[in-house]
This record gives C-alpha cells, sequence and structure tokens, in this order.
C-alpha cells in the first residue's frame, strides 16, 4: 500500500496550468497562423498579369525521387524534370511533329546515302560550371547514351552511330552503320553531360548541363532545388528565378498540396484523370491537355501461353473490349480508343487502320465459338495504379460477354517489371507504352513490347522483323516511303495482334491559374524558360 | 540496477544478430528484382546483367550477407541503389525527421492522455466519460490514412491555416512559429491512437487506484480527491502507463510510414515504402535492423525505467 499522501505532485493550480498550455499547444494554431502563417507564406503573392513577369519561384509536386543509376531511362519524374530543367538536347521536335528544331545544334545536314550526318553546334553556350560548350562535349554524351550500363531506351539507335568526328569544336560529324530513320529522335532525347562532372551525376551529387535552371541542392526524398542560369544563351531567359521541386509520393497529398497553394504546380500524368478533371472545373486552377506526348494503353498476349496461341483468340479479345468505355470511364475522355500505337500526330497514324477492330460481341462469340472451349487467362497489371485496376475489370467483364474467362492478376509494379522483361506473363497483361509519338519506327526498335527481336509477347514473325528493320532504316522518317513502311508495319500489328492496343491517352497537367507559359516535350521534359507567376 | 541491466543486454543482441539474418532472407524471398527496377522495361540482358554485377547481386546470397553485416558492424551502411547516396546520410537525414515527428506525437499524446485520464477520474461525470469515450473509440477505429485525410480536408483546403504537408522550408529550429505549424497536423494524426490507447489504459488504472483500501481510507479523512489523483494514484498507476506508451511508441514508428506518405514528410516510413517499392536492398535492410534496434531498446528503457520505479521488478531479476 502506498501512503505517500504528501509526496510532490501535481496540485491542482498545475494541473490547470498544464492543461491550459496543452490545450493552447493543440488548439492555438490558428492564432499563430494569423500571426505568421506558413500557409501565407507558401502562396504566391503574385498578382493578376498576363505579361510576363520576372522573378518568383515555382513549386511544383513530384511523385518520386531521382535514380541519379538511371539517369538515362524515364523511369523516375525527378529525372524526368532535372533532364528538362538542367539539361538540353543537340534538337528538339515541337510536340505536333516529328520535325526537328535547333537546340544546341543549330543547323544540321544528312549526306544523300543518308550514313553522315553533319550538326553545326551553337558556340555561344557554357555549361552552369562555366566551362564552354564544345562538339567533344556531344560526343560524349552520345557515347555514354550508347552504354549499356545506363540502359537508355534509344541505344540501340546511339548504338548505330558508328564514327564521330569532333575536331572541330563547332562541328560534330557522326557516321552511321545503316539508315537510321529516327536519328532525330536520339538528338532530341539524349541530354548533353558536362564530361567534367558526369561522375557526380550517375551518383545523385550534382547535375551540370546548359539548360535555363543551375541545380542548387537535392534533399533526398523530400526536394530537388533549382535556380535561374544567369549565363543562359537565350537571351532574357528563364523569367523564373528558381523552380523547387517537391517529393509528394502520395497521389491525393499531391492533389491537397495544390488546392491548399503549397505547389502551384503538380507534375504530368502524376494526379488520377478524376481529379486534374475536377481541377479544371474549379476556380482558380487549370487542368491542360499535352497532345504530342501520348501515353498508349495495351492488353499484351503471350502467344505461347494456353488460349493465346491462335491468332483468332487474340482477333476475339480485339473484337470484345469496349474501348470507348475504358477511355471514357478511367482516363475522362482524355484520349481516344485506337487499334495502333501511333497517336493522330504522327505520320503512321490511320484513322481507317484504327477502325479495324471495333466492339462487336457477335464476331468475338463467333470466333471463341470456332476455336471450342477457352481456359480461363490470366490478366496481370500493377495493383497500385488505380486506372489500370480500372481497365482491367471492364475488359474483364467485356471478355466474359463474349465467353472468355479471365482471372484478374495484379501485382506490384517492380514484380510486373520483372515479368514484363523476362518474358514471364502467363496470359495477357494491361499496362501502357510511350514512345508511339516519336518517328514511328523508334516504337519497334526501342520499346520493348514491340521489339521484333524479344519482346514480352515471345512473339517472331520475319514478316514482322521486316517491316520493322524497314521502316527503322528509312532516312527520313516523314517522308512518304518511310509512311508506306508504317502502313505494312501496322498491318503487320493488326494481324498478328500480340498487342491489343486500347487507346491514345493524352497526359493531363493541372497547375493554378497564376502559372503562365508552361511547356513541355514530347518526353512530358518540363521546359520552363518562358514559364512565369502572373 | 547494473546487475539488472547487464541480465537484459545479451537477449537483446541475439534478437538483433537474428533480425539481421531474418531481415535479409526476407528481403531475398520479395519477388522482384533491384536490377530491373533500375533498368526500366525496355532493358537488355546484358544492361541488367551489367547493373547487377555493380550492384553486388551476382555473388551467392551467404557472400553477399557477410559482406553486409560486416559492413554494418564497422557502420559503413552502403549506398542506395535508387536514390544514389550514402544510406548513412539518407538515414541520417530521415531519421531526424521522423524522430522529430514522432517525438511530438508522443508528446501530444502524453499530454492528451494525462489530461483526459486524470480529469475524468477527479470528475467521474457521466458525460464527461462518455465524451472521452467516444473521443477514444473514433480515435482507435479510425487509420491513421483517413484521419491524416481528414484533417488535411479541413485544416489546409477546407479552412487553409495550416499546410497540408511536408517539411518547414528553412528546417525546424530557423522559425520554431512556422515549425509548429508544419507539425501540427501530421503530429496530431499520428497521436490520437496512441492518445486513445493511454488514456483508456490510465484510466482504468486510475479507477483501479481509487478503489484501493488506503485512498477510501483517506477519502474518509477527508483528504480531496484532487490531492489523491494527482499525489498518490497517478504515480502508482505510471508503471502501467509506461508499459503501454513502450509498446505504442513502436505501433506510433509503424503508423509513421502512413502518415509520412500522406503530409509528405521525407522520414524513415517514406524512406522504407519507397525502398521496398524499388527493392532497394541495402536500404530497406538497414531501415528494418534500425527499426528492430530502436524498438529493442525502447523495450529495454520500459524495463529499466519499470524496474526504477517498482523495486520488486530488479530484485526478483537479481533474485
Amino acid at each position: 500500500m502506498n501512503s505517500s499522501l504528501s509526496t510532490a505532485g501535481l496540485d491542482r493550480r498545475a494541473f490547470f496550468r498544464g492543461s491550459a498550455i496543452a490545450a493552447f499547444a493543440v488548439f492555438g494554431s490558428g492564432s499563430l497562423a494569423a500571426c505568421s502563417s506558413a500557409v501565407g507564406e507558401q502562396r504566391s503573392d503574385a498578382v493578376e498579369s498576363v505579361e510576363p513577369v520576372r522573378g518568383g519561384t515555382l513549386t511544383l509536386a513530384i511523385p518520386d525521387d531521382v535514380s541519379p543509376a538511371a539517369l538515362l531511362t524515364s523511369t523516375t519524374v525527378a529525372g524526368v524534370t532535372i533532364s528538362g530543367l538542367v539539361y538540353e538536347t543537340l534538337t528538339r521536335y515541337p510536340l505536333d511533329s516529328v520535325v526537328p528544331q535547333p537546340v544546341l545544334a543549330k543547323a544540321w545536314k544528312l549526306s544523300d546515302d543518308g550514313l553522315t550526318l553533319t550538326l553545326d553546334l551553337r558556340d555561344d553556350v557554357t555549361f552552369h560550371s562555366g566551362r564552354r560548350f564544345t562538339s567533344a562535349d556531344a560526343e560524349f554524351s552520345l557515347r555514354t547514351y550508347a552504354d549499356p550500363k545506363f540502359s537508355a531506351q534509344l541505344r540501340s539507335t546511339a548504338a548505330a552511330i558508328t564514327g564521330f568526328d569532333s575536331s572541330n569544336p563547332n562541328t560534330l560529324v557522326l557516321t552511321l552503320a545503316h539508315r537510321t530513320g529516327n536519328i532525330f529522335d536520339l538528338l532530341d532525347l539524349a541530354p548533353i553531360f558536362d564530361p567534367e562532372t558526369f561522375d557526380k551525376a550517375v551518383t545523385g551529387e550534382s547535375f551540370v548541363g546548359t539548360g535555363p535552371f543551375v541545380f542548387t541542392s537535392r534533399t533526398p526524398n523530400s526536394s530537388i532545388s533549382f535556380d535561374r542560369n544567369p549565363d543562359y544563351w537565350v537571351a532574357e531567359r528563364p523569367y523564373l528565378d528558381h523552380v523547387e521541386a517537391r517529393i509528394v509520393p502520395d497521389a491525393q497529398a499531391r492533389l491537397t498540396s495544390l488546392k491548399s497553394g503549397q505547389v502551384s504546380l503538380v507534375a504530368p500524368a502524376s494526379l488520377p484523370f478524376r481529379d486534374s478533371q475536377n481541377l479544371a472545373k474549379t476556380s482558380g486552377f487549370a487542368t491542360t491537355s499535352i497532345e504530342g506526348a501520348e501515353l498508349q494503353i495495351y492488353l499484351g498476349a503471350n502467344v505461347t501461353a494456353d488460349g493465346l496461341t491462335d491468332v483468332r483468340a487474340r482477333k476475339a479479345l480485339a473484337y470484345a473490349i469496349d474501348r470507348d468505355r475504358i477511355m471514357s470511364e478511367v482516363y475522362r475522355d482524355t484520349g481516344y480508343a485506337a487499334n495502333l500505337p501511333w497517336p493522330k500526330s504522327s505520320p503512321a497514324y490511320d484513322a481507317a487502320k484504327n477502325a479495324t477492330y471495333t466492339r462487336d460481341v457477335g464476331k468475338a462469340r463467333a470466333l471463341v465459338g470456332d476455336l471450342g472451349a477457352l481456359p480461363t487467362i490470366p490478366l496481370t497489371y500493377t495493383g497500385a495504379s488505380p486506372d489500370f485496376e480500372a481497365a482491367a475489370q471492364i475488359v474483364q467483364a467485356n471478355l466474359a460477354e463474349a465467353g472468355i474467362r479471365v482471372e484478374l492478376d495484379p501485382v506490384e509494379a517492380s514484380i510486373f517489371v520483372k515479368q514484363l522483361i523476362g518474358a514471364e506473363f502467363k496470359g495477357l497483361w494491361l499496362t501502357n507504352h510511350t514512345f508511339a509519338q516519336y518517328v514511328p519506327s523508334t516504337l519497334t526498335v526501342s520499346a520493348y513490347p514491340f521489339n521484333a527481336a524479344h519482346n514480352a509477347s515471345k512473339f517472331s514473325s520475319p514478316a514482322y522483323s521486316a517491316a520493322a528493320e524497314g521502316a527503322w532504316q528509312v532516312p527520313d522518317g516523314s517522308s512518304d516511303e518511310a509512311k508506306k513502311l508504317y502502313a505494312e508495319l501496322g498491318t503487320q500489328l493488326l494481324n498478328e495482334l500480340f498487342l491489343i492496343e486500347i487507346g491514345v491517352v493524352v497526359p493531363q497537367v493541372s497547375a493554378a491559374e497564376t502559372v503562365r507559359g508552361l511547356a513541355w516535350t514530347k518526353g512530358r521534359q518540363p521546359q520552363f524558360a518562358n514559364t512565369f507567376l502572373a | 540496477m547494473i546487475r539488472y541491466i547487464a541480465g537484459r543486454l545479451p537477449s537483446a543482441v541475439v534478437v538483433l544478430f537474428l533480425a539481421s539474418i531474418l531481415i535479409f532472407s526476407v528481403m531475398r524471398l520479395v519477388p522482384g528484382d533491384p536490377a530491373l527496377a533500375l533498368a526500366g522495361p525496355d532493358a537488355t540482358p546484358e544492361a541488367i546483367a551489367a547493373i547487377r554485377h555493380s550492384l553486388g547481386l551476382d555473388k551467392s546470397i551467404p557472400a553477399q550477407y557477410l559482406t553486409w553485416i560486416g559492413d554494418v558492424l564497422i557502420l559503413d551502411l552502403g549506398r542506395s541503389f535508387v536514390l544514389g547516396g550514402q544510406i548513412s546520410d539518407l538515414v541520417l537525414a530521415g531519421l531526424g525527421n521522423t524522430a522529430v515527428l514522432a517525438g511530438s506525437a508522443l508528446l501530444l499524446a502524453v499530454v492528451l492522455s494525462l489530461v483526459l485520464s486524470v480529469a475524468v477520474v477527479v470528475w467521474p461525470k457521466k458525460w464527461l466519460t462518455s465524451v472521452v469515450n467516444l473521443l477514444n473509440t473514433l480515435s482507435v477505429a479510425l487509420p491513421n490514412f483517413v484521419t491524416g485525410v481528414l484533417l488535411v480536408l479541413v485544416f489546409a483546403v477546407l479552412i487553409p491555416v495550416l499546410p497540408s504537408g511536408g517539411v518547414p522550408p528553412g528546417g525546424y529550429l530557423a522559425r520554431p512559429d512556422i515549425t509548429f505549424q508544419y507539425l501540427l497536423l501530421p503530429s496530431l494524426c499520428l497521436a490520437l491512437p496512441v492518445a486513445a490507447a493511454l488514456t483508456r489504459f490510465l484510466s482504468e488504472a486510475l479507477r483501479t487506484e481509487m478503489a484501493q483500501q488506503y485512498v477510501i481510507t483517506a477519502r474518509a479523512a477527508g483528504v480531496p480527491r484532487w490531492n489523491l489523483v494527482t499525489r498518490s494514484a497517478l504515480r502508482n498507476a505510471l508503471p502501467t502507463m509506461l508499459t503501454v506508451l513502450g509498446i505504442q511508441t513502436g505501433h506510433l514508428l509503424g503508423g509513421a510510414v502512413l502518415v509520412e506518405a500522406i503530409f509528405a514528410w521525407p522520414g524513415i516510413g517514406q524512406l522504407i515504402e519507397q525502398g521496398i517499392g524499388r527493392r532497394d536492398y541495402p536500404v530497406v535492410q538497414v531501415l528494418l535492423l534500425l527499426s528492430v534496434t530502436i524498438f529493442v531498446l525502447i523495450q529495454l528503457l520500459t524495463d529499466i525505467v519499470h524496474a526504477y520505479l517498482d523495486p520488486r521488478i530488479r530484485i526478483g531479476g537479481q533474485q
């Protein structure tokens, strides 16, 4: 028994005092906020204006941090953001075409045989370190891009460059192993690195380029900061003084960050389509579509799996899928149904071919009837993606109407990639791909699902390989000759159906209305030289 | 007391050693491959092999374990496969942020539970007990991700008086008033279930204490209820609260994973979540081992404080 009634303890006054302090700590935020508000400090105090305004900090939310070892792949939004702000490329496509425009290369000439490309480089460009940019830097960057350890998507195109002549600091001459129709895709995508600091870029310590913004600091998993490049070669640009990318992994948190004014912009395709659509209707915010930077959603088929070996089964799938419903319900009409991967802006787009497989449950049932009973087919997708989840459920329901039983198999993202690269899918899979917005042949030589030599569908065909190779080796990727070859490639894809396209999705980007002059590349890299806060 | 502590240490070391083997094995058993996650979907087998070699993943599993645990023992935690930096730097930064969040949540939980528990025992009004019980039930029943989203919706979007997430831009010490605002929502979200559990146990312990013979005698002698609660019953009930606090601290660290995601708080929880998703073996292994170490230390500390408060425990331990 404790009899220490007189031991020191709380008295009534002390208790009330402690309670009052606790209550203040819990409920006093309002008064503190009134004095010095963290919310107020995060919001732009700029006045409404349509004329470009100098200065200010643009804060954007991105879903992940950079993987420095994978800087040359587009696997992280942070990597894409750094690539767009800090680095530049030799040429750049506008969003609406695949006609290259000058950036660090002022002019170029492709030889008549298509085997030599001479690039005339700018002589007024310096790296953020202060060193002058020369053709040797461009050579280093293209050689780095071809290095297998960086696993860059257009490595096969970079590897087709067999000779470099950088003896003139303002001219780079590339010798190609064969005619390469997508060489300007490579020049659009390959960032120009500073060789002297590249080691620090692959460890994530520092990123030095020639772009409009200078990398200043990175707090892993928290934020990446950039300052205006005062020596940028484009006069009077950029307008912004600072850009801060905040890493906000949760989609709901990104939305609330934007709504509460903590960030002014959310990176493209980083909000659910429904939220982007709602923000478009909300006062003070705007949502825009990045036409020309499309993604494609598709259903892949392992052509060696039970129930999918016969092309009639795959045709039944193509007829059964309600593409319009998926585009409407899942992607909120931010794109359009398609049978072929190439978007409307592509030279390979063919409206007639894209109507080959429209929803026809009767035809699908007839094809299934011809084949007899089909086994239950697994459908694998990334379970963490609500869009893929919803699309997979619609596909399952559609196929059930045609008499095809599908078992949903949601998996983690890293397991999905493992199965995709290892060609380990047991039946169907649902995901998206990119690169169809570039020169059409890039898709079949660089995007893994379409690769003629080795793909996740375990599909091979001499005719498809020949069509892919032929399209790749046309010197001018947008010429009439090239278009004929793309048509042949499209025919092969529609006949074999190892990949069943569902639709083209246009990425959405949501921002506060005060952010003006936003621009993006085909690879969704930010181009903020002309961006300002109104 | 020293003998009591020395007696507890060997079991803690054994737990940590077994945990290191378990953590390493589990990470290797989880499907997925960091080299593939890094290489991306368009990688060639040669590129994947080159990445696997550069990460040391082409060695045997026992060789990988021995290399890792050997390095950890000399405090060389290695480099992150994914984020690129030294893991020690990443962990220190994350740990600092989590410690601030968890510490403030713990403080808030203790203050709230003390206030509410003492209040319901000193003033045993039915309405007050009902309100506290309701708050307790809601705090326990609503998961962190619901409470967090609700708090953000109300205080950052509908009535925008507090930041929706992130850490104070200039650091914690530069502007205490700003730091307080950044901390309030995430720490409240994290503190609520802990405060509820503490309140439940502490108020029950206080009620039990108030039914003891010495209290009845004191009450009969005219000692005020307030004095009895705060000067005697509370002290006797504290060991119970400490035990619960030790366990709840572990839960609190677990809950930090979700809360950090909701509030974009760059702490250990976020580091673990991203590390697991992208198969960043070295980071996840170190963080899980660190979590086990912290948990073991907290349990050890709880036992020591318990023994300090209740001499029967340390005497029993010595015997």
